[in-house]
Formats: C-alpha cells, sequence, structure tokens
C-alpha cells in the first residue's frame, strides 16, 4: 500500500453528535467509496480518525433534479457544481499532527474546521490507532479495503464479558477459532470452550471447501484438553479425547431442568412437582430414584407427595428422557468437575465435546451444571485468596454457544451464566458468547458486553439486540447492515474505535499459532499406542460400562 | 496591416462598432477580434454582424435576381451596401499580458480591427473570465454567443476535450441560478464535438 494521503473531500458541515459531512472531490469516482471505511480529517492541529457511516446524491438546484442532463458530458459538467456526493463520517478518536512518542489517540471533544481536507486512512494511521500485532495484542483482520493489521487487545479483552454475534454462514466459527486461539496462545486466561458443534477440537470443517481445517487441539497441541461426553464418537477415530465426562443424577439440580424446560418439554405444574419431590426424597436423591419408578409406582407417590397423577406422569414422561444421555448416570467414578478445575489450575485450556449428543438438551444441562459448579469453586477460591491475600485462581474464559439459550431475559436472572455476565469479572470468570439470535439475550447482559465482535446478521431485532448500551447506534446501524460473509464489526472494550475489518485468513492464522505439524504425528501416534494397548489387554471385544 | 477586417465607427466602454473592409468576407457570429488603439490591443467578441444600405434613408430593394448574377448585371449595386459588425469588448492587452476585463477606454473611432491569432484566443479563453463578462452585458444574445465562442476555442485547442468540460464547468458555475439557460449552452457546446 501506498503510504501517501488520498484526499477524497472536504468538510462542508456538521456536528460531533450527529457526524460530520464532507463533499466528495469531483475526481474520486464515488463508487469507490464504501461505507465502513476509516477515514482521517486532518485539521490545523489535530488529526480527526473518523468512520465513513453514508454516501448520498445531493443536488443545489431543484430545477436540476426536474430536467436532469442526459449526456454524459452535462453529467460531467454539472459533477461537482449542480450535483455532488456528501460523505457522512463520524468522528471517533483525535491525535495531534505531529504526535510524541507516548501521544495515543484519544476520544474526539471537538470537530475539526470547516473545509479540512477529508483523506482516505494511511497504513501508518491505522497502526497508530490498532497498534502493532504482537502476543498479546494479535492481528485478526484488516480493515475492509486496506491491508494492515487490526489487532484485538487480548488484556483488555480477557478482563469483561465479549460477544461473536452473526448469522450462519458469517464466518463467525471461524473467526471465534481464531480469537480463541490466539487467546490460548497468550495464557491471559485459561479457556473453557462449551463446543456444541465440534468445531474446536481436532478439526472442522472448511464451509467452503469442504476439506477438515486444523482446529484449535491440532494447532496447539497439548495446550488444549478435549473433554467430551461421547468418547465412542467418530470424531475421535483419529485422536483420543482426554477425558470421557460422566455426570451423576445427583448433580442435576431443578434450576438446570428449569433451563431445558423447553427441551424437555416441562410444564409450571411439573417443576412444582420436581420440587416436592426433592423437599421429601432429598435433593441429590430425587432424581434417580423417580426415573427408576415406572408406572405402577405412581399411585404410592402421588398418596406420598399430593400431587396430580396426570402431572406426575407427564413428568416422568418428560424427564425419562435424560436416560436416552449415557454420560447422564446413577454413579461415577470421578467428579468432573474437579478435573476441569485440575486442568484449569495447570493452566490446561478445555474443549468441552459433545459427540452424538449434541442436542440442545445435552448441551443446556451440561454446560449449565458444570458452569454452575466451576463458578462456586471460582467463588470460594477467589475469596480464600482475598482473604489470604494470595493470587487467585486464574481467569477463566468461559465460551458458549447458542448463548440465548442460557441468557434469556426470562431465565438470565437466575442462571449462573447471567451472573458471570453481570458481576463481570469480580471472581475472574468471564463469558465469550457465541450466537445467531442476540435479540433472545436479556438486554441487561448485553449491555455489560465488552468486546461485540459482530458479523452478518439479518434480522433487524438481531442488529438492534447487538447495539443495546453503544454509542453512535446510528452509525453502527449502517455498518452492520453493509456486513458481507467474513467481514465484521468490531466495537468496544478492546478496541480504541469500532472498526469494519475482513477476518484474517485462517491459513495465515494456523500458520502463526501452529506449535508445528510435528504434534499431528505425535497424537497420531499417541492414539495407535493407545488402540494397541486396548487390543492387547481387552482383545477385539467392545467394553461397554453400565 | 493586410488581413485588417474593419474600422470602428462607433464605441463604448463595453462595445463596439466596426465597418468591415470586405462585403464578401464579414467576421463570423462569436469570433474573437483585436481593435488596434492608442498603442493597446483591445479585444472583443462579434456578437452582430450586419449588412445594410450605405444611406440611412434608402433601403436596399428587391430585385428578383440571384445576388452574383445581380451584381454581375449591375456592380454598381455593391457600391451602395455595407457590412457592419458590433463586438463586446472582453479584454485587452496591458504591456504583453492579455487581461481578461474591460480596458481603462474603448478603440478610438477609425481605429482599425483585425482577427485574433491562435495564440491570442487561447489566451483570452484560458481562464474563461470571458464568459462572465458576456453574460453580465446587456442586450447580448448570450446563451449563442458563449457557445459560439467555446466552440471556436475548443477547436482552436485542437478539440481539448478537457477544455470544453472546464468551459462547461464555469458555466454550470456562473449560471447557477439559471439552471436551464445553462442546460441550453451547454447543449449547444456538446453539439460543437
Amino acid at each position: 500500500m501506498v503510504d501517501r494521503q488520498k484526499r477524497i473531500g472536504k468538510l462542508i458541515s456538521g456536528s460531533l453528535l450527529s457526524g460530520l459531512e464532507a463533499k466528495l472531490s469531483e475526481d474520486v469516482n464515488v463508487e469507490d467509496i464504501s461505507v465502513g471505511r476509516l477515514v482521517v480529517v486532518d485539521g490545523k492541529e489535530n488529526k480527526f480518525f473518523c468512520l465513513l457511516k453514508d454516501v448520498s446524491l445531493q443536488a443545489t438546484n431543484e430545477d436540476i433534479l426536474l430536467n436532469p442532463p442526459s449526456d454524459d458530458f452535462a453529467k460531467q459538467v454539472h459533477a461537482g457544481i449542480n450535483t455532488f456526493y456528501k460523505l457522512s463520517i463520524q468522528p471517533m478518536l483525535v491525535m495531534p499532527q505531529n504526535p510524541m512518542e507516548d501521544d495515543r489517540p484519544r476520544p474526539s471533544t471537538t470537530v475539526p474546521p470547516h473545509f479540512s481536507n477529508v483523506c482516505e486512512a494511511t497504513e501508518k494511521d491505522v497502526s497508530l490507532i490498532f497498534g502493532k500485532p504482537d502476543k498479546n495484542s494479535p492481528e485478526i483482520g484488516s480493515p475492509i479495503f486496506m491491508d494492515v493489521p487490526v489487532c484485538l487487545n487480548l488484556e483488555k479483552f480477557c478482563k469483561r464479558s465479549n460477544a461473536i454475534f452473526g448469522k450462519s454462514g458469517s464466518g463467525k466459527s471461524v473467526l471465534t477459532r481464531m480469537v480463541l486461539g490466539y487467546l490460548i496462545k497468550s495464557d491471559l486466561a485459561v479457556n473453557l470452550i462449551f463446543d456444541m458443534h465440534g468445531e474446536y477440537g481436532w478439526s472442522a470443517t472448511n464451509e467452503s471447501t469442504g476439506i477438515d481445517d486444523p482446529s484449535l487441539r491440532q494447532l496447539l497441541g497439548s495446550k488444549v484438553a478435549i473433554f467430551t461426553v461421547d468418547g465412542d464418537s467418530p470424531l475421535y477415530r483419529r485422536v483420543r479425547p482426554d477425558y470421557d465426562v460422566q455426570i451423576p443424577y445427583s448433580a442435576i439440580e431443578i434450576a438446570d431442568l428449569e433451563l431445558a424446560a423447553g427441551e424437555l418439554g416441562l410444564t409450571q405444574a411439573g417443576i412444582e412437582t420436581m420440587y416436592r419431590m426433592s423437599d421429601k426424597w432429598g435433593e441429590e436423591k430425587w432424581l434417580s430414584r423417580f426415573l427408576e419408578m415406572d408406572t405402577d409406582d405412581f399411585p404410592a407417590v402421588v398418596e406420598d407427595l399430593k400431587v396430580n397423577e396426570q402431572a406426575l406422569g407427564k413428568l416422568h414422561r418428560c424427564l425419562i428422557r435424560l436416560k436416552k444421555l449415557p454420560f447422564i448416570r446413577k454413579e461415577v467414578a470421578d467428579d468432573t468437575v474437579e478435573r476441569i478445575m485440575g486442568e484449569i489450575q495447570a493452566g490446561r485450556h478445555i474443549v468441552f465435546q459433545f459427540g452424538r449428543y449434541n442436542s440442545m438438551l445435552a448441551y443446556i444441562l451440561v454446560a449449565n451444571i458444570l458452569t454452575r459448579r466451576l463458578h462456586k469453586l471460582y467463588i470460594d477460591k477467589t475469596d480464600f485468596a482475598r482473604a489470604e491475600g494470595i493470587e487467585g485462581p486464574k481467569p477463566l474464559i468461559i465460551t458458549i454457544e447458542e448463548a440465548h439459550k442460557f441468557l434469556d431475559p426470562q431465565v438470565a436472572r437466575q442462571t449462573t451464566f447471567g451472573t458471570i455476565a453481570r458481576e463481570m469479572r469480580k471472581y475472574n470468570m468471564v463469558l465469550l458468547l457465541i450466537d445467531q439470535r442476540p435479540s433472545g439475550i436479556d438486554d441487561e447482559v448485553l449491555s455489560q458486553v465488552g468486546t461485540r465482535i459482530v458479523g452478518e446478521l439479518g434480522d433487524e431485532r438481531d442488529i438492534n439486540a447487538v447495539l443495546t448500551g453503544l454509542p453512535n447506534q446510528g452509525t453502527l446501524k449502517i455498518l452492520i447492515n453493509n456486513l458481507e460473509p467474513r467481514q465484521f464489526l468490531l466495537t468496544g472494550f478492546a478496541l480504541p474505535m469500532p472498526v469494519v475489518i475482513d477476518a484474517k485468513n485462517y491459513s495465515s492464522f494456523c500458520d502463526e499459532v501452529s506449535i508445528g505439524s510435528g504434534i499431528i504425528l505425535d497424537a497420531v501416534k499417541q492414539k495407535k499406542v493407545f488402540d494397541d494397548l486396548n487390543t492387547k489387554v481387552y482383545g477385539d471385544d467392545q467394553i461397554i460400562f453400565d | 496591416m493586410t488581413d485588417r477586417i474593419g474600422e470602428v465607427i462607433q464605441v463604448y466602454t463595453t462595445r463596439f462598432l466596426a465597418q468591415s473592409d470586405n462585403l464578401l468576407n464579414p467576421p463570423y457570429f462569436g469570433s474573437f477580434v483585436r481593435a488596434e488603439s492608442q498603442g493597446m490591443s483591445i479585444y472583443g467578441l462579434v456578437f452582430n454582424v450586419y449588412e445594410t444600405s450605405i444611406d440611412p434613408n434608402r433601403r436596399a430593394m428587391a430585385f428578383g435576381i440571384e445576388r452574383e448574377e445581380l451584381l454581375k448585371q449591375q456592380p454598381q449595386i455593391a457600391e451602395f451596401l455595407k457590412v457592419e459588425f458590433e463586438a463586446a469588448v472582453i479584454g485587452f492587452n496591458d504591456a504583453g499580458r492579455i487581461r481578461a476585463y474591460l480596458p481603462p477606454f474603448p478603440p478610438r473611432i477609425h481605429s482599425f480591427v483585425y482577427p485574433c491569432s491562435k495564440q491570442e484566443v487561447l489566451d483570452l479563453t484560458e481562464d474563461l473570465e470571458f464568459i462572465r463578462s458576456i453574460n453580465s452585458l446587456p442586450g447580448l444574445p448570450v446563451e449563442e454567443l458563449v457557445a459560439a465562442s467555446i466552440r471556436l476555442a475548443y477547436r482552436e485547442r485542437g478539440s481539448d476535450r478537457n477544455f470544453l468540460v472546464r468551459a462547461g464547468q464555469e458555466i454550470a458555475q456562473l449560471l447557477k441560478d439559471e439552471y436551464e439557460k445553462a442546460r441550453s449552452i451547454i447543449r449547444r457546446i456538446s453539439d460543437g464535438r
């Protein structure tokens, strides 16, 4: 890129609040101007970094609109005199023309003088704003139409709950993988990723080529541990998961089931019945006892609990679905949460996969149960550390897909996820919300989100939801409306100003993050050793527990 | 000088009237002319050309014969006719520099008038100020005159399209509030291409 400013217009009017307006130079083709671009207004002593938010057609004379010029010559002659193009730009940051060593761009509090030149931002301008890529602020893309890195400040990113929104096909998953990859590489926080669709483990299918792209485990090796509830899934033919998860009935609380009420088909009467059972039979035991019953046992229960028999039958039919999830058992050998905690203490990042059990029910239950217990553990540890004056547990980022299922306005106030999102990093725990339906998320949670990465969104309500609690919503809305696949609007705490980027190429991300192809071979070898050992000890018999 | 085309017979600050030397080759409408007077060149744009009887009390009469045939049969008729042309003053030459505004005084009567050289046309039309001068003079066929003079300057420039665009823009700017007028001039100059 040529590092020379190209003048595209002159400032003519506007205000800080509603944005500035500039007249496009006659020598610039309006078709080359596109919304979302970064532009620089050269003031007398300061440079104003602005976002181009709109382009409009203007005429100085009503008559020309009634009798438009017919031929090209007339159009050319009237251009810039009777007709012109107006650029609407939003000032964001300001910086002295000749910055000192420690000058950083700061929010703009005034406007540049009349007729200041409006120029395209140069490579130098962009790197002034977004910094130079390094381990803690990696490049995740470049501003649209430019080839300059935009860096995400991970130190800031880790300090708030964040969100990545976009409809399916917007490139959300790939970008999420990149963000997670850089987070893991930086070791600024430990990641727990609830990977509903199996995209963050060993490999993920590239939607455009159909070939498998390497994913986090393949790229980062032993830094990432794969936990799964479905150890027999074909997903693990090449690489064994690190840990098969089992969850005891006793760990399931009524609140967890309430959250999955929609998936289980629970009614209000059913929920009340559950509370009755829990009161009578004990919090930890009621579920396994109830699921072991059959219809013959119901009259006694009706007698005992004074509940409606039909409601009881319905509840039983609903809850029996849990039995179809083989990882939920009466007895388990090992406590998953303790295991996760151990990995976290050891600084390993966890990808939690669901294999073939990627139903919403399994996902909601598991994510909620584990997070609730982890949250308790974190509160205890953090409070303890505070009391003792020692370092608390490592900061943890929990990534959840389909976030609206956990943060629905009706449930967000009660769920652990809602609590984590609201209390922010008090207990060293933040969320990374991945969702395609942000309008389903509680406003209060959305307004607490620090950094938002927004891809293409179709629904007006989703776009409005994404902008909850942000300044300059009008500008950002236009930008979101104009996003294409693999383009994202980045805004919030970890960025000095909103910017629309073309996401970084995944293969260059892989090259940058990857520990080396050696680990792929290592993992394959490991799996072979494991299989050989299996055959040696057990023969070809399938070992089935339970 | 041999290329003389006329002699000034009436002057005002903003325009002058000249009698053509030659009945056969009167100056074109919209052409640039130069009156030499008191050591100064005063430039004008021809906006009116007419042929009339030399005696204001006697009008020419219809003979019902083709003009060439008539002049052959009765050559004395030519002696009773004259061609006159009016030019709007658009600038002058002051110590070698062309100024595109009114001179301090008009050419004197009986000054001779010459056609402008190519270089003079180029110099006069370079900054297009003359369009503004013409537009502000009352009683001129502004639309036709501007279009004719620009077409001429365009040809002198070897059909330089940039010049035509520049001229069109100047007109559009000048006649910002009279879009229809600007539009008709622009249509006329774009025809000359």
